[in-house]
C-alpha cells in the first residue's frame, strides 16, 4: 500500500505579531524555516496508517533544496521516502501540478494526504486542486481514516460536528487536528535513520500561473492598549471590569 | 603484671584458624557484588581533566576525606559523632587484636609498659566504650527511627548487625573484667577495671570464661563474614565509591559520543545502535551500579529534595532504592519504567542537592538523568508541556514557544555592539531566556550598561542563540550536541575566547560540556564579571540602607561552588540577610531540568522558596539566574503584589555610580 | 458579472455570501444544498438534499459551463471548501480562498501568515472562484421563499454514513454577542463548566482554543481561531488563552477583548482592551458571584 502525504516547509508559524517582517511581501528568510502545523498532523495520520496496515509511506513537496534536513523530520517520524521537487512559486497550480508529476511517478497510490491549510499562504486549496488534478475524489477536514471492508472510512470534523464518510473511489484527504493525531517526537534512532535516507529531487515542470495579481502585502497594525485591572481582591476586578465594560457600551 | 593472651583458652589459634574460612566467605560476598557491579556497561570516559591526585582510578582527596573520615557524615552532628565513635572505636579495637596477634605470632611485648598502659589498656577501654556508645545510638535509631529512614522503604538488616556488634562488645568488656578479676587490675584499662570491681569473682570462672570467649570470637567472626550480605558492606563499597567519584561539582553527565554513530550511520544496522539512554538496569555504567549497591537507604538526599518537599512523586532515595532493589534480584533486562513512573523521572530539578548531601558520595541525579535520556532518545516520552518547549527548541532553536517578543525586543531602546572578530575582547552570550521572557530581558540591558559604564570592550551576537542546555536537561543528547556544535563552528569562525554569561545554565553549559565538544572559552558568569570590574576599580556602587537576601541559583551554587561572590556584591548594595537554606543546602527554585515549562504534581517548589525568601523580611529578594528570578516572581505573586525579585545585575544597574 | 453561491440552506452563511455578491452583480443565482426553506432574493435557485460535495462536483460543472457564470461564490466552510478547490481545478478557473475584505474595482483581501498579514489582489481574468471568511461579512436579512429547481447529480464517490451534532449550549458562536473562550490554561475539561456559568449569565456562547481542544478537552466545533470559527462579538473573554495568530485570526473582528491570564507576557495581552493577570480560578468565579448578585 502506497500513501502519499503532502508537506510544505514554511516560516516560523508562531513568530509574534509584534516581530513580524515582510520583505517583498513575503515572510523576511531570518524566520526559522519548519513543516507547517496541519502537514505535521498529516503525517502523523500517515504514519499511524502505515503501522496499522503495513504501507509505504511516501513524503513528497514542493519547495526549495534547503528544505531538505527540515523534510528529514517527517521521515524520521515514519516515512519510508522522500520526493522534493525543486521550485519557489506559491501559485498553487503550479505547486499542484508538480505534486502531482512527483505522485505519478509513484505508481499505484492508495490515497493522498495533505494538511488543511498551510501555515503561510492560508489559503488550503492546493489539496483540493491536486486532488482535481489526480482525478481523485477530495474531503476536507479529515481527523481519522480506517479500512473498512476494502473501503477508506474517513472521519471529517465539520462546523457542528462529525460525519463519517465511505469513500469509494481515490481520495486526497486534507488533515486537520485531532487529540488523536498528535505529531510524534521521532526517537533518535529514527533521525539518524532518516539522515541515510534516500532524497528524490525533481526538477519543476513550468505551469502558467493563475491569473489574479497580487497588488500588495501589509501587516496590519494592531493598535490596542490593554487596560490592566488590578487584581488586589477578585471580586472587586470583576465589579471594575463589568463597569469598564458598560462604560464603553460592549456591554 | 602483663596480660597474657588467651587466658584459659586452650586451641585459642583455632579462632584465628576459623578467620580463613571466614575470609572465603567474605570474600565471596564482595565477588557476588562485583560480578552484579560489572554486569554494567562500560564507564563513558570524561574528558575534562580534574588536577587532583589520583592513584591508578582513585581519587586520593576524595577517598580519604569522603570515603575513610566520613566527612560529609557529620553533617547531621549526632549520627556523624555516633558513628565515628562506632567506627574509630572498632578501627582501634581491631589494632588491638591485631596487636595481640602479633604478641602471640611474633612475641611482639606489645602488653608491657608504656604502651601496654595507653594503648592496650586505656585507649582500647575508650574505644570499645565509645563503639558501644555509638552502636547504641544506632540501636536506639533503628526503634525509632527519624522520617528519612522510613521514608519509601526501610532497610532491613541494621538492626541485627548492630546488635551483634553490641553483643560482641560487651561479651568483650566482660571477659576483660573476668580476666581482670582473676589476674589482678590491669593498668589503664579503667572499663575493664570498673566492671571487674562490680562482678566480683564468680565461681566456674573456666566454664564461663572458655564459653563467653568462643562465643565472643564466634559471633565477632560471623559478624565479619556477614559484613558483605549486610548493610555493613559499606564498609568496603562507601571508601571505594567515593573514591571512584570524580570531585568534580554538578552532575558530571559527560557529552554522548554520537560522532562514531553519525560517521558510521551508512553501515551500522538501526537496531545494532546501542541504547542512548538507560532503560534496562544492564544499560547503567558499574560506576552507577555501585552507587546502587552502596546506598544505604540513609535518606539524607530525601530530606533536601524539592520534589518530596512539594508532595511529588519523586524521590531520590527512592529512584536508587528501587534500583539497588533491582540489582539484589539481578533483573538486569527489565524495563525500568515498570517500576519508576515516567512523571516521576521527570519531576527532578536537576538541582543536586541529593548529590551535595550523600555521604557516600552516590550520583542520584545522574542515574535519573540517564533514563530521562531513554524516555526521550528512544521512546520520546515527555510530559506536555515540557515536549512542546523541546518541540519549539528543535525547529526554531529556543524553547519559549509562544513567546510574544522578537529575538532583538529587548534591546530596542538601548544601543548594544557587535561581536567583532579580533577586535572585540569579550562576548556577551545572551542566550534564549533573557531574550525571549519580558521580565528577563531587563537583565540583559542592565548588563549591556554596567558593561559600557566600565568601558568593557564586549559585543554581542547579531542573532540569538540558545546554548541547548534545554536539551540536554529535557533529556535529548542529541539536540543539544546538534546545537552546541552549530555554536561552536560560528563561534570559531568569530574567533571568540571569552565568554559573559547571563544565566547560569548557558555557564554550566560551556563550562562542563562544550570543552567535551571542541569548544574551549573562558566563561564568565554575569557576577563574577561585575566582581571583577568592582574589584578592579572600574565599576562603583553606592551602598542603599536596604536588607537583601539572596537566592543561590543551583547551576551556580552546588553545580559550580559559586557561593561568595554573589555574597560580596551583594553587600556592596546593601545588607545580606541569609535564608534559612541557603549556599550548599540552598533550595532551587524549581525552574532547573526542564520544569520551567512543567505542570507540576503537588505544591509548587517557587512558591515554598518565595515564602522562605519573603519571611526573610528583606527588602529586596536577589537572584542570578533568569529562571530564577522568574521562578521567583511568580512564587511571590501569593505573599505579596510588590515586586521584590531582581537579578543581581539589576541592582548593581540600578545602584552604579 | 454573472454570479452563482453555491452553500448550504443556512440563514447567516446565504446572507453573508448575498452581500458579497453585491459588489458583482445584482441577482445571484443560488445552488442550495440540503435541507430547509431557502429565502429569495436571487435569480435561478437549484437545489440538491446532497451536502458532500465530491457528490455535487460533476453536476456544478454541467450548470457552470451551460449558465457561463463569471463568478463563483462560496464560504470557507466545510462544504465549501470540499467543492471551491475541486470546481476550479475541473474547470481550470483562479480561485481565491479565505477572502475577509472586497473593494471595488475587483480588489479583494484575505489573510496570510495567519493573519499577521494580509494580501490585496485584483482579479484579472473570470471566470473566477471565491470563498470568504465567516463573520466577514455584514449579513443581508433575506426573507421569503423561492422556488427551485432541482439539481440531478451524477456519481456520488462519497457515502454518508452518520452525522453527529455535538449539542450546541446556548447561542452558536457565530452568532453570539459574547463568547467566553477557554485555552490550554482551563487545565481540565471539568474546568469548562465554569466558563458555561460565565456564558450562561452573560447570555454567550463559549469557544475554545486549539490548545483546549488538542487536549480533548472540548470537540473542536468549538475552536474559534483561523482554521476554527471565525466570531465577531461585542465581548470576547479569552480565558488562560495564549494568544497565538492562528487564535487572534478568529477574532479580528471581535469589539472588545478581555484577557485573563496568569502569565502577564502571554501574546493575548497585545490584543486585549482589557488585561486581568491573574489565576481565571479566582476571578472567574468572581464574575460570577457579582453578575448573580448584581446583575449586568
Amino acid at each position: 500500500m502506497n500513501i502519499v502525504v503532502c508537506a510544505k516547509v514554511v516560516p516560523d508559524y508562531e513568530v509574534p505579531a509584534s516581530d513580524f517582517e515582510l520583505v517583498n511581501g513575503r515572510a523576511h528568510k531570518r524566520f526559522t524555516r519548519m513543516i507547517g502545523l496541519y502537514d505535521e498532523n498529516a503525517v502523523e495520520v500517515g504514519v499511524q496508517l502505515k503501522e496499522k496496515y503495513n504501507g509505504n509511506l511516501i513524503i513528497i513537496s514542493y519547495g526549495r533544496e534547503e528544505d531538505i534536513p527540515i523534510l528529514r523530520k517527517a521521515i524520521a517520524m515514519g516515512g519510508d521516502k522522500l520526493i522534493i521537487i525543486i521550485g519557489n512559486s506559491d501559485d498553487p497550480y503550479i505547486i499542484s501540478e508538480n505534486l502531482k508529476m512527483g505522485i505519478e511517478r509513484i505508481g499505484d497510490v492508495d490515497f493522498v494526504l495533505a494538511g488543511r491549510q498551510s501555515a503561510d499562504m492560508d489559503r488550503g486549496i492546493v489539496p483540493g486542486i491536486l486532488a482535481g488534478m489526480l482525478n481523485y475524489t477530495f474531503v476536507p477536514q479529515v481527523t481519522q481514516i480506517e479500512l473498512i471492508n476494502g473501503l477508506w472510512k474517513a472521519i471529517q470534523v465539520t462546523e457542528k460536528g462529525i460525519r463519517e464518510i465511505k469513500v469509494s473511489k481515490k481520495a486526497v484527504f486534507s488533515i486537520t487536528d485531532d487529540p488523536g493525531n498528535i505529531p510524534r517526537i521521532p526517537p533518535v534512532r529514527r533521525i539518524l535513520a532518516a539522515k541515510k535516507m534516500p532524497v528524490e529531487k525533481l526538477n519543476e515542470i513550468q505551469v502558467p500561473p493563475m491569473q489574479i495579481e497580487e497588488i500588495s502585502v501589509d501587516i496590519p497594525k494592531i493598535e490596542i492598549e490593554c487596560e490592566f485591572l488590578s487584581v488586589e481582591d477578585p471580586k472587586e476586578a470583576a465589579r471594575a471590569l463589568l463597569n469598564r465594560l458598560k462604560e464603553e457600551r460592549y456591554l | 603484671m602483663g596480660r597474657t593472651p588467651y587466658w584459659l583458652i586452650k586451641y585459642g589459634f583455632i579462632i584465628d584458624l576459623l578467620s580463613i574460612p571466614v575470609g572465603f566467605v567474605f570474600a565471596y560476598g564482595i565477588f557476588i557484588h562485583w560480578k552484579r557491579i560489572r554486569m554494567g556497561t562500560e564507564r563513558i570516559k570524561l574528558n575534562i581533566s580534574v588536577s587532583t591526585p589520583k592513584i591508578g582510578p582513585f581519587y586520593i582527596k576524595p577517598f580519604i576525606f569522603i570515603g575513610i573520615l566520613g566527612s560529609k557524615i557529620y553533617k547531621k552532628i549526632f549520627s556523624g559523632i555516633a558513628h565515628g565513635f562506632l567506627f574509630w572505636g572498632m578501627v582501634l579495637l581491631l589494632l588491638g587484636t591485631i596487636s595481640v596477634l602479633m604478641n602471640v605470632v611474633f612475641g611482639i611485648p606489645v602488653f608491657k609498659g608504656l604502651f601496654n598502659y595507653y594503648f592496650m589498656g586505656f585507649t582500647l577501654d575508650l574505644a570499645g566504650l565509645l563503639s558501644l556508645a555509638g552502636v547504641l545510638f544506632f540501636i536506639f535509631r533503628r526503634i525509632f527511627p527519624p522520617q528519612r529512614i522510613t521514608a519509601f522503604k526501610e532497610k532491613k538488616g541494621f538492626l541485627l548487625v548492630e546488635t551483634s556488634i553490641a553483643f560482641v562488645i560487651i561479651t568483650g568488656f566482660l571477659l576483660e573484667s573476668l580476666r581482670i578479676s582473676y589476674n589482678g587490675i590491669d593498668p589503664g584499662s579503667f572499663i575493664g577495671n570498673w566492671i571487674s570491681g562490680i562482678i566480683g569473682k564468680p565461681g566456674n570462672i573456666k566454664i564461663i570464661y572458655q564459653s563467653i570467649w568462643w562465643i565472643h570470637g564466634i559471633v565477632a567472626l560471623a559478624v565479619i563474614a556477614y559484613i558483605p550480605y549486610s548493610p555493613l558492606v559499606h564498609l568496603i563499597l562507601a571508601p571505594i565509591n567515593s573514591g571512584l567519584s570524580r570531585p568534580l561539582s554538578g552532575l558530571k553527565m559527560g557529552v554522548m559520543n554520537f560522532s562514531e554513530l553519525v560517521d558510521n550511520v551508512e553501515e551500522i544496522q538501526e537496531d545494532e545502535l546501542p541504547s542512548l539512554g538507560v532503560g534496562r538496569l544492564a544499560d547503567f555504567s558499574w560506576k552507577r551500579l555501585l552507587d546502587f549497591s552502596t546506598c544505604l537507604w540513609c535518606g539524607r538526599c530525601h530530606e533536601v529534595c524539592p520534589a518530596v518537599l512539594t508532595g511529588k512523586s519523586l524521590t531520590p532515595k527512592g529512584i536508587i532504592v528501587t534500583l539497588s532493589e533491582l540489582l539484589k534480584e539481578e533483573k538486569f533486562q527489565e524495563s525500568l519504567f515498570n517500576y519508576i513512573s515516567i512523571n516521576t523521572i521527570y519531576n527532578c530539578t536537576t538541582c543536586a542537592a541529593c548529590i551535595e548531601v550523600c555521604p557516600v558520595s552516590i550520583n542520584q541525579t545522574k542515574a535519573i538523568m540517564r533514563m530521562r535520556q531513554y524516555l526521550l532518545m528512544e521512546l520520546s516520552e515527555i510530559p506536555e508541556t515540557m515536549g512542546r518547549a523541546y518541540k519549539s527548541l528543535e525547529n526554531r532553536g529556543h524553547p519559549f514557544f509562544g513567546t510574544g517578543f522578537g529575538p532583538n525586543d529587548w534591546q530596542k531602546d538601548i544601543d548594544v555592539p557587535i561581536f567583532q572578530k579580533e577586535k572585540t575582547e569579550y562576548l556577551l552570550w545572551i542566550g534564549c531566556s533573557v531574550a525571549y521572557e519580558e521580565r528577563a530581558q531587563n537583565i540583559a540591558r542592565s548588563m549591556v550598561k554596567i558593561l559600557k559604564k566600565a568601558g568593557v570592550s564586549f559585543g554581542i551576537l547579531p542573532d540569538i542563540r540558545c546554548t541547548g542546555d534545554p536539551a540536554k536537561q529535557m533529556g535529548s543528547e542529541f539536540l543539544f550536541i546538534e546545537i552546541a556544535q552549530q555554536n561552536i563552528e560560528y563561534l570559531s569562525s568569530l574567533g571568540v575566547k571569552n565568554i559573559i554569561t547571563l544565566c547560569p545554565h548557558c555557564y554550566d553549559s560551556f563550562i562542563h560540556y562544550y570543552p567535551e565538544i571542541g569548544g574551549i572559552y573562558r566563561v564568565f558568569p554575569h557576577v563574577l564579571m561585575i566582581k571583577k570590574l568592582l574589584d578592579s576599580g572600574k565599576l562603583h556602587l553606592k551602598k542603599q540602607n536596604i536588607n537583601i537576601t539572596l537566592h543561590d541559583s543551583c547551576y551556580l551554587g552546588r553545580h559550580n561552588k559559586i557561593f561568595d561572590e554573589p555574597r560580596e556584591l551583594i553587600s556592596y548594595i546593601g545588607k545580606l540577610i541569609e535564608m534559612k537554606r541557603n549556599r550548599e543546602l540552598s533550595l532551587c527554585c524549581g525552574g532547573g531540568g526542564g520544569n520551567y515549562w512543567t505542570e507540576e504534581e503537588g505544591t509548587r517548589i517557587n512558591r515554598e522558596r518565595a515564602r522562605e525568601a519573603f519571611e526573610t523580611g528583606a527588602d529586596v529578594i536577589a537572584t542570578s539566574c533568569p529562571f530564577c528570578l522568574l521562578m521567583l516572581t511568580d512564587g511571590i505573586k501569593g505573599f505579596t503584589q510588590e515586586n521584590k525579585v531582581f537579578d543581581i545585575a539589576e541592582l548593581c544597574e540600578n545602584f552604579m555610580e | 458579472m454573472k454570479t452563482l453561491i453555491i452553500e448550504i440552506i443556512d440563514a447567516a452563511r446565504l446572507g453573508e455570501l448575498y452581500t458579497v455578491s453585491k459588489f458583482f452583480t445584482d441577482t445571484p443565482d443560488l445552488v442550495a444544498l440540503g435541507e430547509g426553506d431557502i429565502p429569495s432574493g436571487f435569480g435561478k435557485v437549484f437545489h440538491t438534499d446532497e451536502i458532500l460535495g465530491a457528490n455535487i462536483l460533476n453536476a456544478l460543472l454541467d450548470l457552470i459551463k451551460d449558465e457561463r457564470y463569471e463568478l463563483i461564490l462560496l464560504s470557507s466552510s466545510t462544504e465549501g471548501n470540499s467543492i471551491a478547490s475541486p470546481l476550479a481545478s475541473f474547470l481550470s478557473l483562479p480561485i481565491i480562498s479565505e477572502v475577509i475584505g472586497i473593494e471595488k474595482d475587483f480588489i479583494v483581501k484575505k489573510p496570510l501568515y495567519g493573519g499577521k498579514a494580509l494580501v490585496t489582489y485584483k482579479i484579472k481574468k473570470t471566470p473566477i472562484i471565491i470563498t470568504i471568511r465567516r463573520n466577514s461579512f455584514e449579513r443581508e436579512d433575506l426573507k421569503g421563499s423561492s422556488n427551485t429547481i432541482p439539481l440531478e447529480l451524477k456519481d456520488k464517490p462519497l457515502e454518508l454514513l452518520a452525522e453527529k451534532e455535538e449539542k450546541v449550549e446556548g447561542v452558536p458562536l457565530e452568532e453570539a454577542d459574547i463568547i467566553v473562550t477557554g485555552g490550554r490554561g482551563i487545565g481540565a475539561p471539568e474546568n469548562f463548566k465554569m466558563l458555561r456559568e460565565l456564558a450562561d449569565l452573560l447570555k454567550g456562547a463559549v469557544g475554545a482554543s486549539r490548545g483546549a481542544v488538542d487536549e480533548g478537552w472540548v470537540p473542536p466545533q468549538m475552536q474559534v481561531g483561523q482554521t476554527g470559527k471565525i466570531v465577531a462579538p461585542n465581548v470576547y473573554f479569552a480565558i488562560g488563552v495564549s494568544g497565538a495568530s492562528q487564535h487572534l485570526a478568529g477574532i479580528t473582528n471581535a469589539k472588545c477583548v478581555v484577557a485573563i491570564n496568569i502569565d502577564e507576557e502571554a501574546n493575548i495581552f497585545k490584543r486585549a482592551n482589557f488585561g486581568i493577570v491573574s489565576d481565571y480560578r479566582k476571578i472567574v468565579p468572581a464574575l460570577i458571584d457579582v453578575l448573580r448578585e448584581e446583575g449586568i
